[in-house]
């Protein structure tokens, strides 16, 4: 009678969810693969032509997704380092004991809190005009120039708006770990004579595994997919060099009107995506280690 | 600044889109007509639109949604909407490629009794039905600063050379383009293609590979053309519309290459304290200004009939009463395409646009004839990679829009 009752309980709450989950994630999603195997334009009424695999050998030969996914590469190392060490960084300085902490803590959060679009708008308005007002004048044109019209630097400059973005985020989850961290632990090691690089390296590190695990995900998925910074910033210019992944798939569609080759390689980004994040979470598990 | 406000009106736009999805079904069943929308492709008239939408609110007490406009972004946007089955009641299309592409989507306007006022040809037609009607016509060429150029020194190459270098040596800017793709190639590279003898066979070469630009004499002197930019005026991707118009309008830039639809731009400075006309693009001599329909308004044959009878009741109001009439005119600044108008007090650069027409000088705009989506697609890469590489030449440049063409073409 019990486990009776207990399956009800449990469809209630389930199955609202579930529904809701099938409707916008799996019935669009397999929408989304059969869409891969079309020769289509996007508009309703137009023939939708069953191609086969054709979408997917062409886009091994489209050179521009090929660099689009180079830069992507590039962009999610670049971000993964320089998020997760300000990260770090950040996390350690404000569960160090300032004054100022709390008040820190939430300074290095609060980018979060403002969307990419306009995050976007707002740095666009920093590396063009600002920079181009502060070179002349401090002398600094290396350094100070308009970053969005160099290819190299407009990458960097994403890279800049990303961390910035998603430093205080990370930051918060490794404050977490660190305060899970028994005092006793660090104190015994303090006794023992060990240095603060030991009890970093050989305590805190191996303990913060778990908050590693999740951070470096949440980086890595995040950077592979990031669409909104990268179309408001730069808009994939100068020249496409800074176009990811998700503006090219973006592009594809709305730009040329290819649905069913922009679909495919929406299709092959997932699975780079999901290889790839499985991967990580798997490697870094293992370096999990439990008190 | 500019940045900033297309960033809220695009955020405004999206939450104005969610509330509209929501208010659909909710729509209060009384006598009066249901709630209806507009999407429209011009930045410049959006605010006016929507003083105009309030005094037919006040007219009629039928109710019109004028949702944001996004410039470069706006065709991706309809698109989206539109295969979403969330499209708007009216919409705006371009002309040629672009009304093409979304023929499905319209509604037969033909027996509408607003259709007699459309000036003859200028409606948007496919097998003799009528489906759209442009709210005016559009020209562009340079636009200068009287005080500062005498359209007479401006008429080919070598003077338009000499102009520019006598400015910088004052420690003025000659000329400006601008960032956006439109501005930044897609108007500029019309006339090139205009002054072929059949400017629509030859992209229909040019797609197929018969021809070649940086072999056709036109677009070799546009090369050299953009030379003497790369080399005498300001880099046009350090520009934006914004500061392109504000740098003219404080005279700190001559001529920019722009259309009568930037007077509105001009309009928020006051008094510029100079007086501005609109002269042709002198190439290869060419004494033309490029006059087009630059699109039409149509009605989404998916919205439901009392959505139509709304929107043609809206219409026939635009199109016949005198707060439309107005609205059209003095509001949007628009030069009619309507027989029922007076064209009078029009500002200087459209009263330009509109002698030349008149008159019978403009060039066509052949631009409308592209493949879909080049323009903002592949032009405007390749234009950037000529801007931002030092030692790439206009010969170059050809080249490389020729590779472009191809791609795209295909």
């Amino acid at each position: 009678m019990k486990t009776k009752f207990d399956k009800a309980w449990f469809a209630l709450f389930t199955i609202p969810l579930f529904f809701i989950f099938a409707t916008v994630v799996i019935i669009p999603f397999a929408i989304g693969i059969l869409y891969s195997f079309l020769s289509w334009d996007g508009i309703s009424a137009n023939p939708k032509v069953f191609v086969g695999m054709d979408n997917f050998v062409q886009l091994f030969r489209d050179d521009r997704f090929l660099a689009s996914a180079w830069t992507s590469v590039k962009f999610t190392i670049f971000a993964l380092i320089a998020v997760n060490v300000l990260g770090l960084v950040f996390s350690l300085l404000v569960t160090g004991g300032l004054r100022m902490s709390n008040a820190a803590r939430t300074m290095f959060f609060m980018p979060n809190l403002i969307g990419g679009l306009i995050l976007g708008y707002i740095w666009q308005f920093i590396f063009t005009d600002a920079f181009k007002f502060i070179g002349p004048s401090t002398g600094l044109d290396s350094i100070f120039f308009n970053w969005l019209l160099h290819p190299q630097f407009a990458l960097y400059a994403l890279v800049i708006v990303f961390t910035w973005q998603m430093a205080g985020y990370t930051m918060i989850v490794y404050i977490a770990g660190i305060q899970g961290i028994p005092d006793e632990l660090l104190e015994a090691a303090k006794v023992d004579g060990a240095n603060g690089w030991h009890r970093l390296t050989k305590i805190v590190f191996p303990l913060l595994m778990p908050a590693f695990t999740i951070c470096l995900f949440l980086t890595l998925s995040g950077a592979f997919k990031i669409f909104d910074v990268n179309l408001s910033l730069t808009n994939g210019g100068p020249m496409n060099t800074t176009e990811l992944f998700a503006l090219n798939i973006y592009n594809e569609i709305f730009g040329y009107s290819r649905y069913g080759l922009g679909q495919a390689k929406a299709i092959l980004f997932f699975l780079i995506v999901a290889a790839v994040t499985l991967t990580q979470v798997v490697i870094t598990k293992k370096r999990e280690v439990q008190m | 600044m500019g940045k900033v406000k297309t960033s809220l009106g695009l955020l405004a736009a999206s939450l104005v889109v969610a509330v509209a999805a929501g208010c659909n079904s909710a729509a209060p069943a009384d006598s009066k007509l249901p709630k209806i929308s507009i999407f429209q492709s011009k930045v410049e008239i959006a605010e006016s639109l929507e003083a105009l939408t309030q005094k037919y609110k006040e007219e009629t007490g039928n109710e019109v949604e004028v949702w944001g406009s996004a410039g470069d972004a706006y065709v991706t946007q309809l698109q989206a909407k539109l295969a979403a089955d969330e499209g708007p009641t009216i919409f705006s299309v371009g002309s040629g490629s672009e009304a093409e592409k979304f023929k499905s989507y319209y509604y037969d306007m033909s027996n509408e009794p607003y259709v007699q006022y459309i000036a003859p040809n200028m409606e948007l037609t496919f097998d003799g039905k009528i489906y759209g009607f442009p709210l005016g016509v559009e020209g562009f060429g340079l636009v200068y600063n009287k005080s500062m150029v005498d359209p007479r020194n401006v008429t080919d190459l070598n003077s338009f050379q000499q102009t520019l270098e006598a400015l910088k040596a004052e420690g003025k800017n000659g000329f400006s383009l601008s960032q956006e793709a439109y501005f930044l190639i897609g108007h500029i590279i019309n006339t090139p293609f205009a002054l072929q003898p059949d400017p629509q066979g030859f992209i229909e070469k040019l797609n197929k590979g018969e021809v070649k630009m940086a072999e056709t004499k036109e677009f070799q002197e546009f090369g050299k053309f953009l030379d003497v930019i790369k080399a005498s005026a300001v880099n046009p991707l350090e520009v934006t519309y914004d500061s392109q118009m504000g740098d003219f309008a404080t005279g700190k830039t001559a001529m920019v290459h722009q259309g009568n639809w930037s007077y509105g731009m001009l309009t928020d400075y006051g008094d510029l304290g100079f007086e501005i006309s609109m002269m042709p693009f002198p190439l290869a001599g060419n004494d033309k200004l490029a006059v087009g329909v630059p699109g039409s308004w149509v009605i989404n044959n998916g919205a439901s009939p009392e959505e139509i009878k709304a929107a043609n009741e809206f219409l026939n109001w635009l199109l016949t009463s005198e707060t439309g009439h107005n609205a059209i005119v003095n509001e949007f600044k628009f030069i009619p395409a309507l027989t029922n108008i007076e064209a009078n007090n029009l500002d200087p650069l459209s009263q330009a646009v509109f002698e030349a027409t008149s008159s019978g000088q403009t060039i066509p705009w052949a631009m409308n004839y592209f493949p879909q989506g080049i323009i903002v697609n592949d032009l405007a890469p390749a234009a950037q990679e000529f801007f931002l590489t030092k030692d790439m030449t206009g010969e170059q440049f050809l080249q490389k829009l020729d590779e472009a063409w191809a791609r795209a073409a295909k």
